[in-house]
């Protein structure tokens, strides 16, 4: 049992903090807010030039083969931002989908311009009837004249309007295949959605063709098993950010004062703070236990659920209790909090709401009949 | 991070050992009833001898020094040993010995070198069984309130008060007290803690009716108890850590009451009710409802959260790391998670959780006994208010100096 980070990730943790708290301070994350993309290039070509898109892939293939946990201690730092941008879609998500579905041949191609971030993946999974199992892809790939063609709409894609490239489930005659379009390719609408979440979009496709993934209608069990190890580390996102917001809330406990003392000193003021660290802890454990298992080779099915469920709620949850702290201040935007606010929102669902993964633990225990 | 509790074959070769040496050296005719209040005399007994075959091992205390009668052995097989006996359906020390688990760690911090000497082997080789006894009937979460007086008259402390939901069954042959030492002294500068020989004249133990013994004392705990105390003369040099000094030297204790040392294991019950709601019951199936399933992935996530909090604290406390919140964090998670997880239970089985009919009550009354000591677990070792408010001074809410974690070895 040894609970510590090791001696590449306290690195790791340290350059990592280092950066987010220069390049992407406050101001710059407001600015970056403001942008229908929540990127510049500037910025992703520092990113990519520290090797940030290449953790999760291995040597081979260009990246630096980098072990879950190490990949997940850099993205709770990009949590504590939270950094946006499509670093998690193409670096991890996308990254681990090739690996897990592509032909040897896609992956020499693809993998080695992820690393460097010059290929920016996004994947388009979800769809107006949303869910993210195979039987919530309806979408179509139709084979004419030897190539896949796609029609249709695909809905709350992540980080589509940042990408140079999208992989797109769609069914096939034999069912879930994944295919590859240019994001530039005539045809492909990217619609940036409004509202309450942060770089989601519509993607519309009216005869695009794609090129397909490794082994047509077999992509979901693939994709599925990249599910499994991208999920832990979009986990450490949100345990980086409740790690943030619980750091917040006890520093303005103690600024701010009313009917003359720090509103810490109140008890009620005191158990918002508590649910904080208690969520932020509540997904850290789980969170790092998983990677461990992932890391080690162990069957991780139940526990990948579980940290997603108590991660996505924990951040949404955290960011309501610092609400709670804050009142006024905490809804100017220029404080910053309603950033986490945000992305809190705009992450629940992704990659499966906790609703989906307790109900996927059902099966990982056993209590369903398989 | 490496999360493993075992497996290098040095450890599979000493959980081998262990579970041996489990096999050979329990004493014959040991029963294990499902309500530890249920335990005889005769098993008590039993238990201790049990204790005294494992304290000859060092196994007994085996995170304390071997020169003081412990194993001085490393986290790895201080969990062997707690889940071992777990498995054998006890806890270490397999009897309730909360004085000194309580006592062992604090006088390794506070004690002179002679208390070490003479109290520190007698816990750690399962020769005496110790109580704590720290509320009082005026004085639960305000412990700093405690009425309990201890005059210095020659070479005694002269002992006049009265303990209360304290103890065991079976009775103890020490205890560990926090005391008034100066009753004129100001708040928190007038406690001092006493090893009291439960034998001295003038004490008189008298059992309580409670829901369930409940605390944090394991297995063969029994019923509490109220103390009275008359006159009691009690040897001067039985005092620990300094007169007038008892809430610095309370820090420590309460950092292990609070969770601060973690825990292992304990997890048998929510196995056990999972194996349960997966069969079939007589033409009943609890989970064959969706709510049903759903309720008991809530439960589960509950206990493994929990057990995950429990291992962080070990972890942290064995390898010396810097200790905040996290204590009494873990001591709120399992009040709190042990009130959701029966919730669950009485959801999943319903009124079948509620019965230890020999007939109708699920694991031989197990499931009954969890909800009942779910509801007595809130109030042992501070109450979920208490922790809310230790946190908040360990985490610095509202107040630049953070109060420090006790100090554990």
């Amino acid at each position: 049992m040894d609970l510590s980070l090791t001696e590449t990730q306290k690195l790791i943790q340290d350059s990592t903090r280092d950066v987010v708290r220069n390049s992407f301070a406050k101001d710059v994350l407001l600015s970056l807010d403001d942008r229908p993309v929540p990127m510049t290039d500037t910025l992703w070509r520092e990113a990519a030039e520290l090797g940030w898109m290449g953790m999760a892939i291995p040597e081979a293939y260009g990246g630096t083969g980098n072990s879950l946990t190490d990949v997940a201690v850099l993205y709770e730092e990009l949590g504590r931002g939270p950094v946006p941008g499509a670093f998690f879609s193409s670096g991890v998500l996308g990254a681990l989908t090739v690996m897990n579905t592509a032909t040897e041949a896609q992956k020499s191609a693809w993998l080695p311009e992820i690393a460097t971030g010059d290929r920016i993946m996004a994947l388009a999974i979800t769809e107006k009837r949303y869910g993210w199992s195979p039987n919530h892809v309806a979408m179509e790939a139709k084979l004419v004249d030897g190539s896949y063609v796609l029609n249709g709409t695909k809905l709350f894609v992540h980080d589509a309007a940042s990408a140079t490239d999208l992989l797109v489930m769609a069914r096939t005659e034999t069912g879930p295949s994944l295919l590859r379009v240019d994001a530039k390719a005539p045809g492909v609408a990217i619609r940036v959605l409004p509202g309450f979440l942060s770089g989601v979009t519509e993607v519309t496709f009216e005869n695009v063709s794609g090129e397909l993934f490794g082994t047509e209608g077999a992509a979901w069990s693939g994709f599925d098993t990249a599910l499994r190890s991208a999920i832990p580390i979009l986990c450490a996102y949100k345990v980086g950010a409740c790690q943030a917001l619980f750091e917040l809330s006890v520093e303005y406990s103690r600024e701010r004062t009313q009917f003359g003392q720090p509103i810490g000193k109140f008890q009620r003021v005191q158990d918002h703070i508590i649910h904080i660290v208690n969520y932020l802890d509540a997904a850290r454990w789980p969170t790092y236990e998983a990677l461990w298992k992932l890391d080690t080779g162990q069957d991780a099915a139940s526990s990948v659920h579980m940290a997603k469920a108590l991660a996505s709620d924990g951040y949404l949850r955290a960011c309501d209790y610092t609400h709670e702290v804050h009142a006024g201040i905490g809804v100017m935007r220029e404080y910053g909090l309603t950033l986490h606010t945000k992305m809190s929102r705009s992450l629940y669902h992704c990659l499966g709401a906790p609703k989906h993964h307790r109900k996927r633990m059902e099966h990982a225990l056993g209590l369903v009949p398989a | 991070m490496d999360f493993a509790i075992e497996d290098s074959v040095e450890q599979s070769a000493f959980r081998e050992e262990v579970r041996a040496w489990l096999d050979e050296n329990m004493p014959d005719g040991m029963e294990f009833p499902v309500d530890p209040g249920d335990l005889t005399l005769e098993q008590y007994q039993l238990r201790r001898e049990l204790g005294r075959r494992l304290g000859a091992q060092g196994w007994l205390y085996p995170n304390m020094p071997t020169e003081y009668g412990g194993g001085d052995l490393p986290v790895e097989r201080v969990v062997i040993l707690h889940e071992e006996m777990g498995r054998a359906g006890l806890t270490l020390p397999p009897y309730y010995d909360a004085g000194g688990r309580m006592a062992a760690p604090t006088i390794l911090v506070w004690g002179s070198k002679e208390h070490k000497n003479r109290f520190l082997p007698e816990i750690c080789k399962g020769l005496v069984r110790t109580w704590q006894l720290l509320s009082e009937p005026g004085a639960g979460s305000d412990l700093a309130g405690i009425k309990m007086t201890a005059i210095r008259d020659g070479d005694h402390y002269v002992v006049n008060g009265q303990k209360i939901y304290v103890g065991s069954s079976h009775g103890a042959d020490q205890s560990w007290t926090i005391v008034v030492t100066d009753p004129n002294g100001d708040r928190h500068k007038n406690l001092s803690w006493l090893m009291i020989p439960m034998d001295l004249p003038g004490i008189t133990v008298t059992p309580l009716n409670l829901l369930t013994a409940g605390g944090e004392g394991g297995s063969g705990c029994g019923h509490k108890n109220t103390v009275f105390f008359d006159d009691v003369r009690v040897p001067a040099e039985n005092l620990v850590g300094g007169e007038n000094n008892g809430w610095k030297v309370a820090t420590t204790h309460l950092e292990v009451e609070h969770g601060g040392a973690g825990r292992l294991g304990d997890r048998q019950v929510i196995q056990d009710f999972i194996d349960y709601a997966k069969s079939e019951q007589d033409g009943y199936a609890p989970l064959e409802s969706e709510a049903a399933r759903e309720a008991l992935v809530d439960l589960y996530i509950e206990s493994e959260v929990t057990r995950l909090f429990g291992i962080r604290n070990y972890w942290m406390s064995q390898t010396g790391q810097p200790r905040s919140y996290e204590g009494s964090q873990f001591s709120l998670r399992r009040k709190l998670s042990g009130l959701d997880i029966a919730e669950k239970m009485l959801e999943i089985a319903g009124p079948y959780a509620l019965t230890n009919d020999a007939t109708y009550g699920p694991l031989n009354g197990a499931l009954e006994l969890y909800g009942r000591e779910a509801i007595t677990a809130l109030h042992p070792g501070a109450t979920t208010d208490i922790q809310r408010v230790i946190m908040s001074r360990r985490i610095g809410i509202g107040r630049q100096d953070r109060e420090k974690a006790g100090a554990l070895r």
